[in-house]
């Protein structure tokens, strides 16, 4: 038994053994992470759904929780971009709502963390971008441009604006690479202490009852793990909401 | 990507040589996905459940609005119902001492009434007794110059053996009393 910790994080198609189709040449397959990304958003349909059918006065747990993460994005948006921000709720609702979800199903065993390919936190990181961008020019024609350029003498300037484009560019760079990276790391810290736990276990003698020691280092990590998935969707949806902010409102540095 | 690895040799090492979330065969997949499954939880979150969500927590604030401004109209309405009593009290009150004033007024009338008829009754009978007290006074007087004409008479005739008549001891008692 290969113990590879990279392994989890291998895409295969499965169900399909050939590509369903093929886009500009690129042939597409059903694959695992394609799976589990659609068994997340099934849940998150589900739980955001089945659970306010009723629409109960008095809410029951699930309705609570649902009605929560509602409210709980409607305040981050107020906070961050005003009321005017709230015609992004369904996109940032989304946003949140898919990463979190993604997040936490990869916790299980044997499923995939679509989030843990920098394909997809790279692609959701541009589409957050390109909204920004697009919504900037809108709302605010050229004057958008001027978020390159910090209230500051000329002769700053010169420096100061190629430090902005700068870290304008490196926006979907960093957004999409800590999502990625801390779900990937999490999950091949826990992979590792995982073969660590069957290593020690197979030695036998003392070594089998050191295993334990990395056993509870597994549920300590899973722990934090759970904190890290919950934190990093919080964090990429707030980070969204502050980019946007950036876009209907003049950027004052 | 295009077989399951199976063996460690072979298509194993072709699978394994690259760090997985860095294969670029795999990217058009990815990312078709990704729209797919984002695209579809975004209408469902957008069209459905948002909407859903916020129906129901309007719903129940306005419920909430709704009973509080309730329960401020019921106690409008008590406190309404109070000043209405209190002045109803006030009214009857105020009437009842009209009333009260009104028959005060007419049994004193009538009292008055009753004393002034027992005051002129009372003076008739004064006045009645009055006229009789003069008339026996001025008959007691007659009575009494008959008397004084009576004895004067008698007196005279004791003393100087002299008869007088009535009429001259008359006027002698007259010109004496006058």
């Amino acid at each position: 038994m290969a113990m590879n910790p990279m392994e989890q994080f291998e895409i295969k198609p499965v169900i399909f053994h050939d590509p369903l189709f093929s886009i500009a040449g690129h042939p597409i397959y059903f694959t695992n992470q394609a799976l589990f990304m659609l068994i997340a958003v099934a849940v998150a349909t589900l739980f955001l759904t089945a659970t306010v059918s009723k629409g109960r006065l008095v809410p029951t747990r699930g309705q609570s929780m649902a009605e929560l993460s509602y409210e709980f994005v409607a305040n981050m948006i107020q906070s961050t971009m005003g009321s005017d921000g709230l015609k992004f709720f369904p996109l940032i609702f989304t946003i949140f709502v898919f990463v979190l979800f993604q997040n936490f199903l990869g916790l299980i065993p044997w499923t995939f963390t679509a989030t843990s390919q920098i394909a997809i936190t790279f692609t959701l990181a541009s589409f957050v971008i390109l909204i920004m961008v697009v919504t900037g020019f809108m709302k605010q024609g050229l004057g958008f441009l001027k978020l390159f350029v910090p209230s500051a003498p000329w002769y700053l300037l010169i420096l100061l604006v190629p430090i902005e484009v700068i870290s304008f560019l490196t926006r979907p760079i960093s957004l999409s690479v800590r999502l990625f990276a801390n779900m990937l790391a999490g999950h091949t810290l826990l992979a590792v202490f995982a073969s660590f736990v069957v290593l020690l276990g197979a030695a036998g003698g003392i070594l089998s009852v050191a295993a334990v020691a990395p056993f509870l280092l597994i549920v300590a990590i899973f722990a934090l793990e759970m904190l890290v998935a919950a934190l990093q969707a919080y964090v990429f949806a707030i980070l969204t909401c502050i980019y946007l902010n950036e876009a209907i409102h003049h950027a004052n540095h | 990507m295009s077989e399951p690895a199976v063996t460690h040799t072979g298509t194993e090492a072709q699978h394994s040589a690259g760090f997985p979330p860095f294969k670029t065969e795999s990217f058009p997949s990815q990312i078709f996905w990704l729209v797919v499954a984002f695209a579809a939880l975004f209408i469902v979150l957008w069209r459905f459940a948002g909407p859903r969500i916020a129906g129901v927590i309007g719903q129940r604030k306005g419920q909430i609005a709704g009973d509080l401004a309730a329960a401020d109209k019921h106690k409008s309405d008590a406190e309404a119902a109070l000043a209405a009593y209190e002045t109803a009290l006030a009214t009857a009150r105020a009437k009842a001492h009209a009333e009260a004033d009104a028959g005060r007024k007419v049994l004193e009338a009538e009292a008055e009434k009753a004393k002034a008829a027992a005051d002129a009754e009372a003076r008739e009978a004064t006045a009645a007794a009055d006229a009789q007290i003069a008339a026996k006074r001025a008959e007691a007087a007659t009575h009494v110059t008959k008397a004084a004409q009576d004895a004067a008479a008698e007196i005279v005739n004791r003393l100087i053996g002299v008869s007088v008549t009535p009429d001259e001891a008359a006027a002698a008692v007259k010109a004496v009393g006058a």
